[in-house]
């Protein structure tokens, strides 16, 4: 009998989509989602987390900004009491620390660092998680507007904003969402292979409210 | 049949040795419920004490010999006899079968409900037990949940749980005391330490854990320096204890020469649970305690826990719960075919804005985080809720996207705008 080597994905597993997208985040290394405001970075970090607590996992959520919006969580499907959340009030330090803190402490699956806007960060930072994480098997990712130069990240998404979604003509009646594009900015070759379908390497996602 | 006899104190809740010295030397099986109340089961006792009249007197003489006023109620569950002990100067005795029809008169507050659901029964109208008891189940369950179908078998004087019999505490306790005393902290630690072993071994030997730790330095001129130690979960493993007693230790240090050290744990019993083969890693309990403890000296205890979300329509209406890894239920599976969602992310507490408006409509918004002229917005929605109560709210919502691209939520809350958050 022959075993694949590849097994099948999980029933409702999108492999064009986020899914596929979300796939690539290697465990045990940093990860970063860098772009402006608007332009679909903490949705995706949140379609993340809503991924992971679904299935079984813990997630721990440093946030650096006190940005967290619960009810957009749970609307993305998180299981909230799965998430550890830890609300640092605008504070870079402690939200280093914590972040540091909550890699070191096998058990979870998803360790997030949400610094927005928030900084400038030492470059000695990104070094020292990705040293916290090694070894274990969480994802660690860094939420920020912009990539750190010399950061060791192994994998960069960078989010850029498309358009916005409307609905109804003039006058409009309501928001329906965001369209924005996802792609590598940068990818360390030995920690994963990508094996998107979209073979460039960018997604274009359509976020809805 | 059961019978259940609740002695409750007159006056000021005595020490709670003395009430229960007087239960004890009734029946073998006793109850302590705290604040100066205590339950007995008084089924079998009439060969000893005569009928329950004579028993309620008894108790009585009991405890005013004792140096207690106490007031004594029999019936055939907890809630009914404390409703019969206080229903007079002395006390009464409720006839079998007869909790419900004697509840029915009994205020709602006997059932020390929490101020939420207290105003909730309120805004109903039910002022009595009797009223509780007479809603149709079913709805109750759907607007309280079980906590709603819990009280009401209580006020229809359904009690199914039994007796929680009092049993002496052992006291898990140790000492070490250091003739020549100890100056620095460094050997206080090594010494707290080692009394963290001792608990932790008295401990597991009775398969307990503890939920908690004091402990008392005793410095030179007879002070006192001692502080306790809450962990988030049951420990047992020495080594976290002591690393968590030396991080207190460090954070509060003892102001002089220590010349004893006493460390004391609070045991509790810790079931055992078995993960399966299905599940996902997650934190160990001992590394999450130390972890959420040096969080807790970053970030605040307020700031740490699982997100809730209120029931109530209320924007950024949210509770932190604590985290608990270990959850007596499944997870949630994902929802099939659910689109990815736009997130907001909240500006706490919302920034004061200065929008320009023009007939009737936000054209500019300008705050200390952005600036721009508005190229498309919708609005308001307008939210507003408990104007039942004495703090009402009021809003309307913007959603707005500038001239940047940025897109934003405005609210306007009858009299300031605030930038409420950033959709991104």
């Amino acid at each position: 009998m022959t075993i694949p080597i590849e097994s099948a994905p999980p029933p409702g597993w999108d492999r064009e989509g986020i899914d596929g997208l979300l796939g690539l985040l290697p465990p045990g290394r940093l990860s970063e989602i860098v772009g402006p405001r608007s332009s679909g970075g903490s949705s995706l970090l949140l379609a993340l987390v809503a991924r992971v607590t679904t299935s079984g996992g813990q997630v721990a959520f440093v946030d650096g900004m006190d940005a967290l919006d619960p009810a957009s969580t749970a609307a993305a499907g998180a299981d909230l009491s799965a998430l550890l959340w830890v609300r640092c009030g605008g504070r870079l330090r402690p939200a280093l620390a914590a972040a540091d803190l909550l890699a070191r402490c096998p058990g979870f699956s998803l360790v997030a660092l949400d610094l927005d806007e928030l900084g400038p960060v030492p470059a000695s930072a990104h070094v020292r998680l990705q040293r916290a994480v090694e070894g274990s098997d969480a994802i660690l990712i860094v939420r920020s507007a912009r990539h750190r130069e010399g950061s060791p990240a192994s994998l960069v998404l960078a989010t850029r904003r498309l358009a916005s979604r409307w609905m109804g003509l003039r006058p409009l009646t309501r928001l329906a969402g965001l369209r924005s594009e996802v792609s590598i900015a940068r990818a360390r070759p030995h920690a994963f292979s990508l094996g998107s379908g979209q073979g460039e390497g960018c997604w274009t996602l359509d976020w809805t409210l | 049949m059961t019978r259940i006899a609740c002695l409750a104190a007159v006056d000021e809740p005595p020490a709670p040795a003395t009430l229960l010295q007087v239960a004890l030397a009734h029946s073998p099986r006793v109850e302590e419920a705290g604040a100066g109340r205590v339950y007995l089961d008084a089924a079998g006792l009439e060969g000893l004490f005569g009928d329950e009249p004579c028993l309620a007197t008894r108790l009585r003489e009991a405890a005013a010999a004792a140096g207690l006023s106490i007031r004594v109620g029999i019936a055939g569950c907890r809630v009914a006899a404390l409703a019969a002990a206080r229903s007079g100067p002395e006390g009464t005795v409720v006839e079998p079968d007869g909790d419900a029809a004697y509840l029915a008169a009994v205020p709602l507050s006997l059932l020390e409900l929490s101020d939420d659901l207290a105003a909730r029964l309120a805004r109903w109208g039910l002022r009595m037990l009797g009223e509780l008891a007479a809603l149709p189940t079913a709805g109750l369950f759907e607007r309280l949940g079980g906590e709603g179908v819990r009280l009401q078998r209580l006020a229809r004087g359904e009690d199914p749980r039994p007796l929680a019999s009092w049993r002496p505490m052992p006291l898990f306790e140790e000492s070490v005391a250091c003739e020549w005393g100890m100056e620095t902290l460094a050997p206080v630690v090594e010494r707290m330490g080692e009394l963290a072993g001792r608990v932790c071994a008295s401990l597991g030997a009775r398969g307990l854990a503890a939920d908690g730790f004091e402990w008392i330095c005793r410095l030179a001129g007879g002070r006192v320096h001692g502080g306790s130690l809450t962990p988030a979960v049951p420990m047992l493993d020495a080594t976290a204890v002591a690393g968590l007693l030396r991080l207190a230790l460090e954070a509060r240090p003892p102001r002089g020469i220590v010349e004893s050290l006493t460390l004391r744990g609070r045991p509790v019993r810790v079931s055992p649970a078995q993960e399966t083969l299905t599940d996902r890693s997650r934190p160990s309990p001992r590394l999450l305690a130390a972890t959420l403890n040096r969080l807790t000296a970053l970030v605040g205890a307020d700031g740490i826990g699982a997100p809730a979300l209120l029931d109530t329509h209320r924007p950024d209406a949210i509770v932190l719960r604590e985290y608990d890894p270990h959850p007596d239920r499944l997870p949630r599976r994902a929802r099939g075919g659910s689109a990815p969602v736009l997130a907001l992310r909240r500006l706490r507490p919302p920034a004061p804005a200065a929008v320009t408006l023009a007939s009737g409509r936000p054209v500019a918004v300008r705050s200390g985080r952005l600036a721009g002229r508005i190229v498309a917005g919708v609005g308001p929605w307008r939210s507003s809720g408990d104007w039942w109560t004495q703090r009402p709210w009021l809003q309307d919502e913007w959603d707005v996207e500038l001239a940047d691209g940025t897109l934003c939520r405005l609210a306007h809350d009858g009299s300031d705008w605030h930038l409420a958050g950033i959709y991104d």
